[in-house]
């Protein structure tokens, strides 16, 4: 991971992939590399974990007093955005489109659609986002975190998806009468009643094809730059220095999206740098067992109770965790403990990061690199 | 079960990924089925895992039996697409002719939310089926939703397909499908979450955003991994080596947290089963039996 200038981490909701991001950014900031971090989960708690009142659309800087507050002393700064699906995408087609369609593209009804229900357009504009703040090169190390996606496919494919919703053969084809024609407001069912464009409207009624049509040909305008960008930031996606992070959790359920993500990157030719295990139940150590057994009566029976309780959590991990290492062979494992609390401040988030760079190990969980 | 959701046709069960929607969904079907209500279990668009859980093969996305009065399905977007537009269409023939033109493929796949209307539409279809006694197929039907930020975007299907799209068969379709959801006496949303702050403070959010979003009410809490507490005050006090008072310190860390949790989600003023966290090997049909005892009341944590 030293050596990447953008760590992207990635993985299903709900396994601390956001905890992961502010713990990479800050281990670099504390290590002298300047960095910023760019979350979608409206995580409120990870803002007050950094100082911040809140995450906003705009990169904040954690303030020294959150830092000397948990003892740290970073070498260099550390910022925080957190991204705004529905703004971004407005700023997008404010900065691109044509002035004459900006306001006929902001307004229809599929471009609402397009910026916040289509599948990908979230995971696109996390990756606009990623290239514009690469770009602009303030921050020595992005990291970005990903929305939690229900299917891994959804945000490697997400730049297609837009293009593809833009840029489409069939599109050209109905639309081709209006392109030559010059104008709007040419009836896209000039094309005839034709059969075909009857029962689509008997599903959709023939207003919702004339906006979309209208949304099509206002848009087009944008296609090139779309596809230009798609372009590049798959480029940076699998540049040398990009590398990703794939977060779990040990659940079985968890593994297999780790394995199945994990196979795509690999496949898109992008460079995993580590799987991060996260909350691992590291077993009992064999000293506690001793300790027990020389106790009598309903403690000793409570306490074995605990101890075999968390035994078994501790090896229904391990199992997951040496699946898990068959499969991404040769990419890095990492093992970070279960804490007893939530991550929920800097020193925390820090503690975090000694797992992640090897200063510290779970114990009795296997060899871990 | 839980008084609130006995009499109602259709079952949501929600949360954030991870807290065990699908166990719960699972045990809720079980003991549904067992009171001798026909049941049917859908998951949607993911990988299988109820069916597994109750000992049986994946059903896929037919409607199959896996046990007496319950059945499973894995409902999937272009089957779904299919059936649709079958029902609206009538004929085999004009669908192939239509449906598996380019052109029309590509307006699919772009009308806002059309994917997920339809897959709602066929579990909603589901309740209006009738059998040949005129009596329901499915007295109830129960559905793994997906989580927290996508079950409100599914949920909002019907009202931003009438939001967006004139009058014509789907908005039609869709009005009835907003309707039979935030009709209380027939459908009741089940929210799960785990004993741990953040899944909490969601299940909260969730619990808003639902009501003044999709205008669907919650019915019940399933506080899911409870940790009661196991060592008294004189335990707790006795002397013990360093290793096992942190032990004992760490599970009463737990046992504070889900009372706490517990504490915040009754804020909600629903009904709340706390399910304890089963220790097993392999989770499979015993541990699912279970929670689902927990969940019927049968056994107290």
């Amino acid at each position: 991971m030293n050596d990447a200038d953008v760590l992207v981490t990635v993985g299903s909701g709900g396994v601390g992939k956001t905890t992961v991001a502010a713990t990479l950014a800050l281990r670099a900031a504390m290590e002298g590399q300047g960095s910023m971090v760019c979350t979608i989960d409206p995580a409120r708690r990870l803002a007050n974990a950094l100082g911040l009142e809140a995450l906003g659309n705009k990169e904040a800087k954690i303030p020294d007093e959150a830092f000397a507050k948990a003892g740290l002393l970073p070498r260099a700064t550390m910022h925080a955005m957190m991204l705004d699906m529905k703004r971004s995408w407005d700023e997008l087609v404010e900065r691109r489109a044509p002035p004459d369609k900006r306001e006929k593209i902001l307004s229809n009804r599929f471009y609402q659609a397009l910026s916040t229900a289509l599948a990908g357009s979230q995971e696109y504009i996390a990756m606009e986002k990623m290239w514009e703040l690469h770009e602009q090169g303030r921050y020595p190390l992005l990291v970005v975190d990903t929305p939690p996606t229900a299917h891994a496919l959804d945000f490697l494919d997400a730049p297609n998806r837009i293009l593809d919703f833009l840029d489409n053969d069939a599109a050209k084809w109905l639309l081709a009468p209006a392109l030559a024609a010059g104008k709007f407001g040419l009836k896209l069912f000039n094309l005839g009643g034709s059969y075909v464009a009857k029962t689509i409207s008997r599903f959709t009624g023939t207003e919702t094809l004339q906006q979309l049509a209208d949304f099509m040909l206002n848009i087009t305008s944008l296609t090139e730059s779309f596809r230009e960008r798609a372009h590049q930031v798959r480029g940076l996606l699998q540049s040398p220095s990009t590398a990703f992070v794939l977060v779990t959790a040990p659940m079985p359920e968890r593994l297999d999206e780790a394995v199945y993500f994990h196979t795509l990157l690999q496949q898109n030719k992008m460079r995993v740098a580590a799987v991060v295990v996260n909350r691992v139940h590291a077993p009992v150590p064999d000293a506690l067992w001793g300790e027990v057994a020389r106790l009598s009566g309903p403690l000793q029976a409570k306490l074995e109770q605990t101890l075999k309780e968390n035994d078994r959590l501790a090896e229904q991990d391990a199992r997951g965790i040496q699946r898990l290492r068959e499969l991404c062979a040769p990419t890095p494992l990492v093992l970070v403990p279960r804490f007893e609390l939530d991550v929920h401040d800097l020193k925390a988030v820090w503690e975090t990061s000694r797992y992640l760079w090897g200063d510290a190990t779970v114990e009795g969980v296997g060899p871990v690199r | 079960m839980i008084e609130a959701l006995s009499d109602k046709r259709l079952l949501i069960v929600t949360g954030k990924g991870g807290v065990g929607k699908t166990t719960v969904a699972a045990a809720l079907a079980l003991d549904s089925a067992r009171r001798g209500l026909r049941t049917l279990v859908c998951e949607v668009n993911t990988r299988e895992r109820i069916a597994p859980l109750l000992g049986r093969p994946e059903a896929g996305a037919e409607v199959t039996s896996v046990e007496e009065n319950l059945w499973a399905v894995n409902v999937r977007p272009e089957p779904a697409m299919r059936e649709y537009a079958l029902m609206v269409l009538k004929f085999e023939s004009i669908y192939s002719a239509v449906f598996e033109n380019r052109v029309v493929r590509y307006f699919l796949r772009f009308i806002p939310s059309l994917q997920e209307l339809v897959l709602l539409g066929k579990i909603l279809y589901h309740l209006k089926e009738k059998r040949s006694d005129g009596s329901f197929r499915f007295d109830r039907v129960i559905i793994d939703a997906p989580a927290t930020g996508h079950a409100i975007t599914f949920f909002s299907v019907p009202q931003v397909i009438l939001d967006t799209v004139p009058p014509g068969a789907m908005a039609t379709d869709a009005a009835w499908m907003r309707d039979f959801l935030v009709d209380r006496a027939m459908t009741a949303v089940v929210l799960v979450s785990l004993p741990e702050e953040l899944p909490v403070n969601e299940t909260l959010e969730l619990h808003r955003q639902l009501s003044e979003r999709v205008h669907v009410t919650s019915a019940a809490v399933v506080l899911n991994g409870f940790i009661p507490r196991r060592f008294d005050d004189a335990e707790r006090a006795s002397e013990l080596s360093p290793g096992l008072q942190d032990v004992v310190r760490a599970h009463e860390l737990r046992a504070a947290l889900s009372v706490s949790c517990q504490k915040t989600l009754s804020t909600l003023g629903l009904p709340l089963v706390p399910v304890p966290r089963i220790f097993t090997d392999e989770f499979g049909r015993g541990a699912l039996e279970q929670v689902a005892s927990h969940l019927t009341g049968a056994a107290r944590p």
